[in-house]
């Protein structure tokens, strides 16, 4: 079969009643939790992970895409009405999108929000669909040595990007391998701190961990941050007048630039690993406000802002799979969580899918081509009531996260001892997100730890143990000049991540910022 | 910001160096001859901690020296005070599951978080468990059918 049959098979599997419905439940929960400030797209998918254990494959997978789709787009109402982004990457759409708001355009400003996320995310997915595949076939030419290369790069990359500083982008992509090593050794088979527990002996459970690290931990900041959060839902109005409700022609014309341009920064951004859908929808928002005629108007309400942000983040979401699927490296913090879900479910990410499980991988493709349809139908008909989950207080969300947290990395064990996992990395997670440590890094450093062990052990025993027979691998040796680079780049201070943010000190100081805000980099 | 990077990079110095001379020779056995030592990877990841947590602490009191000292500290006090609540709600949770039954681990856990969060309103404290409980019943037992085991 050609891959076009393929992708019409998996049409076929998607629209059916037993799939359809999960997908459709997955973008709904996905854009309700997005539009909850401090609830990003990683708490949700971690947190339903669990919950799609006894769900067909291409369900489940159909899901969890629709919530991290969902809540790439359901972060905007937040941002908007609130002028608290529901992620950070959804700060720059605070920027014009909450002084919309204030002149009775919200609603204008969430359609606006909510079609350039469906599009940018949309042409994103056909990107993925493009570009996985054909470099998933030069990666099959990779051998170990390249591999650990690689790996290597992408840890360093990811460290040095996605915090503020590259030393502590570095520990934390250390201990996250480090974390990494806890269990048997795959080759010898010694226990490696298990300190007698059998729990241990298979390895820290990503699931858990991710709950902890990701869902957890941002509920206890959030708890420390409550009164300002519950203070912002008390100022919301919106307009009666037709032209302050619906996205006039005029303005159709404005934006359409403003998507394209967006789309193509995102995607962009989303393929290199660590950069984030933070830097993608500041950059995005920047070259707008850059190309306008009217630069200075920006941050008072002009739409074009919105469009220009939201095409940008929720561009990054899918085409960030592209080296996921293609090399089997997560490159976000969302990949990192998808990963154990693939896996759960029978897709081990990277070149070989495609070649194993073609199917299975038009399923996903297929899914979340879906998946932007009906983030468009979701948010169209239910923009409405999301704007008024938004009122709910935060203290009565939290309760149902804790527990929503509870079950879930119960669930994957069936063990209290997930709990005690979970809690561990909950308090670790919150002082790095205080201490600004990225658990991002942290947490892709741990997926990629065990490959990174067996490549590298494997790379010794190529090698013979001398390391001038690298130079018979020169893809390997092109990768550690390029990590050396890389290292003495970032460290002298050249930071994308850091130009993106010359724009945040104005969010930080219009816009209420929450700890994730200043903290989730990179995700 | 930097005082907090002075002690995490301490912390984390002191962690990295208890490891590789006490945790990793007594709890990781060499593994046999001929292979890569099972101690290599886990030694090389806290050589990188340590040696970046230095870097860290060296880097931070030397910014320090030339702006002075800085106020505030990164961890607010009400930070601080909801991850003790928060900790606390878990582990009566935790002390109920163990000496009770789960479900009265998870009433506990809702409970405990929306009194501990301020949530004074009788309706709501008693409402808000049944009504997750219910839905959770409903979902993992009626609808996915499956028992949370």
């Amino acid at each position: 079969m050609s891959a076009l049959e393929y992708l019409f098979v998996g049409f076929q599997d998607v629209v059916d009643p037993g799939i359809l419905p999960w997908l459709t439940v997955g973008v709904t929960l996905g854009y309700v939790v997005g539009a909850l400030p401090g609830l990003g797209k990683g708490t949700g998918v971690a947190v339903s992970i669990p919950l799609t254990f006894y769900l067909e494959p291409v369900a489940a997978l159909g899901m969890l895409i629709g919530i991290a789709k969902g809540s790439g787009a359901g972060s905007a109402v937040s941002a908007i009405l609130l002028n608290t982004p529901g992620e950070p990457s959804s700060a720059p759409t605070a920027l014009d999108g909450y002084p919309l708001a204030r002149q009775g355009k919200a609603q204008k400003a969430l359609k606006m929000g909510l079609y350039a996320s469906v599009i940018g995310d949309f042409l994103s997915t056909l990107i993925l669909i493009g570009l996985a595949a054909p470099l998933a076939s030069y990666a099959l030419m990779i051998g170990p040595v390249e591999l650990c290369a690689i790996l290597l790069f992408s840890l360093t990359f990811v460290g040095g990007l996605s915090g503020r500083s590259l030393t502590k982008g570095l520990i934390a992509a250390a201990l996250g391998v480090f974390f990494a090593t806890v269990g048997l050794e795959v080759e010898t088979f010694v226990p490696r701190f298990t300190f007698g527990l059998l729990e241990l002996e298979d390895g820290i459970s990503l699931v858990p961990m991710a709950i902890g690290m990701l869902a957890l931990a941002e509920m206890i900041v959030q708890a420390g941050d409550l009164r300002t959060l519950d203070a912002e839902t008390a100022n919301i109005k919106d307009g009666t007048a037709r032209e302050d409700r619906v996205v006039l022609a005029s303005e159709w014309r404005r934006c359409i630039p403003a998507i394209l341009r967006g789309t193509a920064i995102g995607s962009a951004v989303g393929i290199l690993p660590g950069l984030g859908a933070s830097v993608g929808s500041f950059l995005s928002y920047g070259a707008t406000q850059r190309l306008s005629r009217t630069p200075e108007k920006f941050g008072t309400g002009m739409i074009e802002g919105v469009a220009a942000a939201e095409s940008a983040d929720n561009a990054v979401v899918p085409s960030s799979l592209v080296p996921l699927f293609a090399l089997g490296i997560p490159g976000s913090v969302i990949a990192a969580i998808l990963i154990a879900a693939f896996i759960l479910h029978g897709l081990t990410p990277g070149p070989l899918m495609f070649k194993e499980q073609p199917r299975l991988v038009a399923d996903v493709y297929a899914a979340m081509i879906c998946a932007s349809l009906i983030m468009l139908i979701v948010g169209c008909t239910g923009q409405r009531v999301f704007a008024q989950v938004i009122k709910v207080p935060l203290r009565l969300i939290i309760p149902g996260v804790l527990l929503l947290c509870s079950v879930g990395a119960y669930m994957e064990t069936g063990s209290i001892f997930s709990i005690y996992v979970m809690l561990f990395f909950g308090v670790l997670g919150f002082f790095a997100r205080k201490l600004d440590f990225s658990f991002v890094t942290f947490l892709i450093g741990f997926v990629i730890g065990p490959k990174l062990e067996l490549s590298f052990r494997q790379s010794i025993q190529i090698l013979g143990h001398d390391m001038t027979n690298l130079v018979k691998h020169p893809i390997a040796v092109a990768f550690i000049f390029l990590t050396i680079a890389v290292v003495w780049w970032i460290g002298r201070g050249n930071r994308p991540a850091a130009a993106a943010r010359h724009l945040e000190p104005d969010v930080a100081a219009a816009p209420h910022n929450t700890g994730t805000t200043r903290n989730q980099k990179g995700g | 910001m930097r005082r907090a990077n002075v002690t995490s990079g301490i912390v984390l110095a002191i962690f990295g160096l208890v490891m590789l001379f006490a945790v990793i020779p007594v709890h990781i056995a060499p593994g046999p001859e001929g292979v890569m030592s099972p101690r290599l990877v886990p030694a090389m990841m806290m050589i990188v901690v340590t040696g970046l947590a230095v870097l860290l602490v060296i880097t931070n009191l030397r910014a320090e020296r030339r702006s002075g000292p800085e106020a505030g500290s990164p961890v607010s006090r009400s930070a601080l005070i909801a991850l003790l609540k928060i900790g606390a709600v878990f582990a009566l949770a935790i002390v109920l599951y163990l000496w009770l039954s789960p479900l009265a681990a998870g009433a506990a856990l809702i409970i405990g978080a929306l009194v501990a969060l301020g949530e004074r309103r009788p309706f709501v404290i008693v409402l808000m468990p049944v009504a997750l409980l219910t839905a959770l019943w409903l979902l993992f037992y009626k609808l996915l059918g499956t028992a949370i085991v």
